[in-house]
């Protein structure tokens, strides 16, 4: 038996991990398996969008969390033996993960930022940040199967392509989780998602009041981008919505440009910005370890900086 | 032989440091421009048992060693010598003086208080006309039924504006000459002391230093530290103790300008290459580390000889000659390596250098060391 | 009265990791701390004692190096400890951590509950406490951050990305926590010096039920690149213009 699996949170993930999913499984010659529990309409679309089955779980009591699959998902991967489960890498996901993969006994790569088959069609060796981004570790499970989860952005979502077959197969629903939730509280900020924009401002502790940040939005405005910032801006100052904090415990950017206003440039926040392909700076230390992390730099005062780019960005 | 330091002393080290780098650092600047007493970190510093180190735990302190107390006067220096000299000689002369030479009851009033935090200690003694001197001074304290009288004029008392418990030096018998001076505990706001206004001072500017006026202060005969007539020889021991302390922090001092002149260097780009790779720039940074060490252990060795209980006044001498020139001379350096960006304001080895000069000054000043390890050596 | 079991891990503090000439790692000047989301862990471990009464143990697994965390982790306020140690587990990942943490925990110490931080601040795979969790067979809830007892249970309030899920579980549960669930304490003098006293409780690998093997190999550990042009401008008006002129070749501006 063998098999490459994915499993996700919501549709968006699902289809970016039916990317690298349908990748693996064509290479390996095996069959990309896509788990299912949220809304059961989508199994047809995921077979479009290039899984070969589709595993359904049946839906959950309202207070269940998605960790009452953990043993129906084990049991079965220890009946189909497929050679790699990929998971999102969300707060459900990487839970979920680490206790199908102790449940299988075998080795998980958490936040896998790539891939690559080795030589021998078979080992699937990935790559991590660790120390902070300090530095990127390889790895590679020892056992089957090998299990990663991967976060969201990693992949391009997977295209549809009309006229696939697939198999639609239903698994059994599982005992009650011990763990209830007892309420849901919504988000409340209506923060916009700039892991996706083309350009993003960031303040960091160089803005010295809440209200100088609108010296940051009309930059992001001037050119026609969002505006993002470190974590001390979001955690302590609570200035801007955590969603928009940048960094290995934030979220990951890769704009075309970012700028950076009075950010020191501390490794967990420039790990966000590694993907970035232009990455500016202005600081009023010269040392500050940014500028080594960026392609332009200006020294100096970003509330002297910042009026004089506005306008030059203006014309 | 044995350089390391205990896994206590170290954690207590560490700890300092987050402590300094978290509530210190982002004020180090500007309680020097205000030249403003940062009474929010003395809270924190007596909530973490600071401010007593080496005091018994019975006596309201942490019960650790002096050595450990010197270590955090280091590391606090290294943030803002100013708040370490101020925890520096609150400990090192006004704890260990009711510590050393006071009775029970005074321990448990004026000690207690003060190893916890809640008090703060000043050291006064020095007066316009009797610097090192001491023998010179006027100030005059007589026994008048159950009170002492005290009149003069004191100046250059550090935590004078701010302290709460004042060790006064004063004559009872001048005649008696080294065994005529007396010390008193005198509480604050004990009618007749008075603090005159705080001198603004080119470094150290945030601990307060003022004139302390005696206009018939009267405080009762209990409050006599000691015997009378022993005024002189416990000023003497609060000198050794507190030397220490300016040791320590003068090494705290150096470290911060290696830490920054080790920084700055490697940056700072000129002829194509950052400065460090400079011969001329890397023997400084060369010299200052090594006599960072030599500064160190000299410290360590002192206040081990405290904690051993044996004589140190020559080594504590030694560590506070050889700790404050060297601050003073790396400190110049370390604003030579950082150039024109080094002499601006809001610069910090242009703060550490305005600092370092006090410390050839106080508490005995370079001479002063100097007197006292030879009249040792000569003997 | 819960008993309470705070896990942690004395790791090496990525501040001071530099890159080798040849992109490699250096770790000749490292020094060690405790897992920085660990210290969350032990403060809140700490922090539930003190409201609910119990006893605080903490446990680590390392190498015999790793000693020197113990008197650290000791002053932030748990009761005892028990050092888990063999010179072999140095580099042990994340399955048999967690293993070793079960086979001890399961066997040598009596638990209502479990705090982990949500990962490490070294190699971060946020795997132990689930697992834990899993090879115990208790209940998870991952992402903490407020936590309160109540009676046999806990109630946790976990950040999921779409808001905050209230949850409830009855104890023996594992919980890892987040940053936000607290500030860790600066230890103070008296807390260092009262830890030595402290029992430490020393479990060899002998100790243990059987060997756990890797299931993870690490094939290459190599200092993370950004190669950046690393161009300075000043403030002046021909500056700005040269920065706009620059972005503007780049192509990143619309």
């Amino acid at each position: 038996m063998a098999g490459a699996w994915i499993i996700a949170d919501n549709r968006e993930q699902t289809l970016e991990l039916l990317t690298i999913g349908r990748e693996l499984a064509t290479t390996m010659g095996t069959k990309l398996t896509a788990l299912l529990w949220q809304d059961q309409e989508l199994a047809d679309d995921y077979i479009s969008h290039g899984a070969d089955e589709i595993l359904l779980l049946p839906p959950l009591p309202e207070d269940q969390p998605p960790g009452a699959y953990i043993p129906v998902i084990a049991d079965e991967a220890q009946k189909k033996d497929p050679d790699i489960i990929l998971m999102a890498s969300t707060v459900r996901g990487k839970e979920m993960a680490a206790r199908i993969a102790t449940r299988l006994n075998t080795g998980l790569c958490s936040n896998c930022i790539a891939l690559n088959l080795g030589e021998d069609g078979k080992t699937v060796e990935m790559e991590r940040l660790v120390f902070g981004g300090t530095a990127v570790q390889k790895v590679t499970c020892t056992v089957r199967p090998a299990m990663a989860t991967i976060p969201l952005k990693t992949f391009e979502p997977a295209v549809k392509q009309e006229g696939r077959q697939g198999d639609i197969r239903e698994l059994p629903a599982p005992a009650p989780s011990p763990v209830k939730i007892l309420e849901r509280k919504p988000r409340e900020t209506e923060a916009k998602d700039i892991s996706e924009s083309r350009i993003v401002v960031c303040v960091g502790r160089g803005i010295e009041k809440e209200e100088d940040l609108a010296l940051a939005r009309k930059l992001a405005h001037a050119l026609g981008g969002e505006i993002g910032c470190t974590r001390p801006i979001s955690e302590e100052n609570h200035w801007l919505p955590e969603e928009l904090c940048i960094g290995i415990s934030g979220i990951s950017v890769k704009p075309d440009l970012y700028i950076g206003l009075g950010i020191s440039g501390q490794v967990q926040h420039v790990t966000g910005i590694r993907d970035a392909k232009v990455i500016c700076a202005v600081n009023t230390d010269e040392n500050a370890p940014i500028f080594a992390a960026a392609d332009y730099g200006i020294v100096g005062n970003l509330y002297d900086v910042v009026p004089k780019l506005i306008e030059a960005f203006k014309t | 032989m044995d350089f390391k330091l205990t896994e206590e002393q170290e954690l207590i080290r560490q700890n300092m440091r987050e402590f300094a780098e978290k509530y210190v650092d982002p004020i180090a600047s500007e309680i020097d421009e205000n030249s403003r007493h940062p009474v929010e970190v003395f809270q924190k510093l007596a909530e973490g048992d600071w401010m007593g180190i080496p005091i018994p735990a019975e006596y309201g302190g942490a019960g650790a060693d002096y050595l450990t107390h010197a270590l955090v006067v280091e590391e606090l220096s290294r943030s803002c010598s100013s708040t370490g000299f101020t925890l520096s000689i609150h400990v090192g002369i006004a704890c260990m003086l009711v510590l050393m030479f006071g009775d029970e009851d005074q321990k448990k009033k004026y000690l207690v208080p003060m190893a916890t935090g809640e008090k703060l200690g000043a050291f006064v003694l020095t007066e316009p006309g009797a610097g090192t001197d001491v023998m010179a001074a006027t100030t005059t304290a007589v026994l008048d039924g159950d009170e002492y009288v005290i009149n003069g004029t004191k100046t250059f008392t550090s935590n004078g504006p701010t302290g709460d418990t004042y060790f006064v030096f004063a004559w009872t018998d001048k005649e008696a000459g080294r065994k005529g001076m007396s010390a008193f505990i005198v509480p604050k706001e004990t009618p007749g002391m008075q603090a005159g206004t705080h001198f603004q001072k080119m470094g150290l500017r945030s601990s307060q230093t003022s004139e302390m006026l005696f206009k018939d202060c009267r405080v009762p005969k209990e409050n006599l530290l000691g015997q009378e007539g022993r005024g002189l020889v416990m000023a003497m021991t609060g000198f050794d103790h507190g030397r220490i302390g300016i040791s320590a922090q003068s090494v705290g001092i150096i470290q911060a300008a290696l830490d920054e002149s080790i920084k700055w260097s490697k940056e700072r780009v000129q002829f194509g290459k950052p400065i460090s790779r400079q011969q001329a720039i890397a023997w400084m940074i060369a010299d200052m580390a090594t006599d960072l060490d030599a500064a160190r252990f000299l410290t360590y060795r002192a206040a081990w000889l405290k904690d051993q209980g044996v004589n140190f006044s020559k080594e504590a001498a030694m560590a506070k000659l050889f700790a404050a020139e060297a601050a003073m001379k790396h400190t110049i350096k370390a604003v030579q390596i950082h150039g024109g960006y080094g002499y601006v304001k809001g610069a910090k080895v242009e703060r550490l250098m305005r600092d370092a000069k006090i410390t050839e000054i106080y508490e005995g000043t370079s001479e002063a060391q100097r007197m006292v390890i030879s009249g040792t050596v000569l003997r | 009265m819960p008993n309470i079991v705070v896990c942690f891990k004395w790791v090496i503090d990525e501040a001071y990791i530099r890159r080798g000439s040849s992109g490699e790692l250096d770790f000749s000047s490292v020094s060690y701390k405790i897992s920085d989301y660990d210290r969350n862990a032990i403060e809140e471990a700490v922090r539930l004692r003190n409201e609910s009464g119990g006893r605080v143990a903490a446990v680590t697994v390392g190498s015999p190096e790793a000693t020197k965390g113990l008197k650290d982790a000791l002053s932030r306020g748990p009761d005892q400890a028990y050092f888990i140690n063999d010179a072999s587990f140095e580099n042990i990942e994340p399955s048999q951590t967690s293993a070793i943490l079960a086979d001890v925990i399961g066997s040598k110490i009596e638990y209502d509950l479990i705090i982990c931080g949500e990962g490490s601040s070294d190699l971060y795979t946020q795997q132990v406490g689930p697992r834990l969790a899993e090879r115990l067979g208790i209940p998870c809830i991952s992402f903490v951050l407020k936590l309160t007892i109540d009676g046999n249970h806990i109630i946790a309030e976990r950040k999921v990305e779409d808001g905050v899920e209230v949850t409830a579980a009855p104890m023996p549960v594992l919980v890892t926590v987040l940053p936000d669930i607290n500030t860790p304490r600066i230890p103070g003098v008296k807390d260092t010096l009262m830890a030595s006293k402290k029992e430490v409780v020393n479990i060899a690998k002998d100790d243990l039920a059987q060997t756990y093997e890797p299931t993870l190999q690490t094939t290459a550990m190599t200092a993370a690149s950004m190669e950046r042009r690393c161009v300075k401008f000043g403030a002046e008006p021909g500056d700005i213009a040269g920065f706009v002129e620059a972005l503007e070749k780049e192509g990143v501006l619309r």
